[in-house]
């Protein structure tokens, strides 16, 4: 018998042999084969660069993962949290960049929504999928971003034609074996006069799991479209999570993107949410809660490229033990975009001695008739807050939820899908760390 | 002292006296000085912004970060110069035959 050996690390013979396992259209071999080398010539990002500037990525080794698809197939599960209690009209599930669940109701596909694998609408949806894919992300952002461009693998793609609204929400599901890799991108383009909910979570075999995801996620929402977007990012401990997220914000259009991070023990997104046409309108809001030796960094930017457009941000971040957050927002207003009214406000939550919250809000403003405000908070918890809710009975974990969920609430309140609240509270239960 | 929690890091011979010589271990980046005849080893973190302080300067028992300037002493991972004001984690250090073992402080 001869066995022959699959390569599956991310080198020249793996891309390859990773190319010859798909049927795919020439135009994306192409592409694929223009980002493999730029990766290959490019380095990885260092500290000199502002972006990167507060990530170590020194305990970062690519060579312990391997490429998505060519690893062997898991057959655990992975939890998911965003659909208990709620119907959907669409599912796409992956565990290591494979397929496990795929399906769309027979009503919203007659309306002729598409909503499934990218790499098959690759082939069904070919020039509406060449003309959107890394339309809105830039496949050169980094080394990462090349990385991704070159190898992603069970995408999701998502397509809304004109003048449809859907009411039940889409859910999509990455999930990662320990170990595994998970390159997914996710392409939502919602025509004219639309509306729909996306509901985007991803998560580990077990909660201790390692892996890596180098992910992207772009959207493009034409005039007066409507999105909204939960994301709910739930990896193993020890995943390291890159990825670019940008959307396009059409002429009346309106995005609310609320995001929820709690796993993984490395975080790096660059989110960038670009506000297009004229009367567009942004709300972000994002809850960070960290324990260990977490860091996460986000990397956000709304860019005001038209005139009458609102962009309304707010990051919250929570706290404990040795983690680390870092924020480095930017407001941009390009020249002639009159009328503008950007806000930006990161809140972050001290809960020991040694967690630490970095907060570097920006505006760049190139036009005369703006209004765009920005703030930052850092605190410690009270003890006596905690003390006084352990002598009402409480232990100090219920109490340290209590607090923190409190301080959430503005989030809370700004989401109005009650099933997602619950998901966000019971993802912060979880995180609250066991006191002694 | 449990041996046990030690660790080998590397071997004697790896280091230069006066030379920070950065080491990963367990997923924790630590650095190790060798002064006359004894070695230090303390977080391979600088406190004040997160920088690596393996890439820094060694002058007495102080370690640089070259990208602030803050100095941790290298016997204890005292911040002795601003920016860092708080200190780094030292760890314990043994050397059995010409290995050198860590035990990490957490």
């Amino acid at each position: 018998m001869t066995i022959i050996a699959i390569p599956a690390a991310f080198d020249a013979a793996s891309f390859n042999h990773f190319l010859g396992s798909r049927n795919e259209p020439d135009w994306l071999t192409q592409r694929r084969r223009k980002s493999w080398a730029a990766f290959e010539s490019t380095a990885w990002p260092d500290r000199k660069t502002e972006e990167w500037m507060r990530s170590d990525l020194r305990g970062f080794h690519l060579d312990q993962y391997m490429m998505p698809g060519l690893g062997e197939s898991s057959e655990d599960t992975c939890p998911q949290w965003l659909v208990d209690d709620v119907i959907t009209c669409g599912q796409l599930g992956t565990i290591d960049g494979r397929i496990v669940l795929e399906q769309l109701s027979t009503e919203v596909s007659g309306q002729g929504v598409y909503f499934g694998s990218l790499e098959k609408a690759c082939q069904s949806h070919g020039k509406l999928v060449e003309q959107h894919l890394f339309s809105v992300v830039d496949p050169n952002a980094d080394r990462f971003a090349m990385l991704h461009a070159a190898t992603w693998s069970s995408g999701c793609f998502l397509h809304v034609p004109k003048g449809v609204s859907v009411e039940q929400p889409f859910h999509i599901h990455s999930g990662m074996s320990d170990g595994g890799t998970d390159v997914s991108h996710v392409l939502l383009v919602l025509e004219e006069n639309t509306s729909a909910t996306v509901l985007y979570e991803s998560s580990s075999t077990t909660p201790n799991a390692d892996g890596f995801h180098c992910g992207g996620l772009e959207i493009v929402l034409k005039q007066g479209a409507s999105l909204r977007l939960v994301i709910l990012q739930e990896w193993g401990d020890r995943v390291w999570h890159f990825a670019h997220q940008h959307a396009k914000v059409g002429r009346d259009a309106t995005i609310q993107w609320t995001l929820a991070a709690m796993g993984a023990r490395f975080v790096q997104v660059a989110q960038q949410v670009s506000l297009v046409g004229e009367g567009a309108r942004s709300q972000v809001n994002g809850t960070m809660f960290t324990r260990d030796k977490q860091q996460m960094t986000f990397n956000t930017l709304q860019f005001h490229e038209a005139p009458n457009c609102k962009s309304d941000f707010l990051y919250k971040a929570a706290l404990q033990d040795r983690s680390r957050t870092v924020w480095r927002g930017m407001i941009k207003v390009a020249p002639g975009a009159d009328k503008t009214d950007g806000y930006q406000r990161n809140d972050n939550l001290i809960l020991s001695d040694h967690a630490r919250a970095d907060s570097i809000p920006g505006l760049e403003i190139k036009a005369d008739d703006v209004r765009c405000t920005h703030g930052s908070t850092s605190g410690r918890v009270d003890d006596e807050l905690i003390f006084y809710a352990q002598s009402r009975g409480f232990t100090r974990q219920e109490a340290v939820r209590m607090i923190v969920t409190g301080f959430f609430q503005q989030i809370f309140d700004r989401i109005t899908i009650e099933s997602v609240r619950k998901a966000l509270g019971s993802a912060i239960a979880r995180q609250v760390r066991q006191y002694e | 002292m449990n041996n046990q929690d030690f660790k080998a890091a590397c071997s004697v011979s790896d280091l230069k006296p006066g030379v920070p010589f950065t080491v990963e271990l367990d997923d924790r980046f630590v650095v190790l000085v060798k002064l006359d005849n004894d070695i230090y080893c303390i977080d391979d973190i600088c406190t004040h912004d997160g920088g690596t302080l393996g890439d820094g300067t060694v002058d007495d028992f102080s370690l640089a970060c070259p990208r602030h300037g803050a100095k941790f002493d290298v016997r204890t991972g005292e911040a002795i110069t601003m920016p860092a004001t708080e200190a780094t984690a030292s760890h314990e250090v043994k050397i059995v035959d010409n290995t050198v073992y860590i035990k990490i402080n957490d």
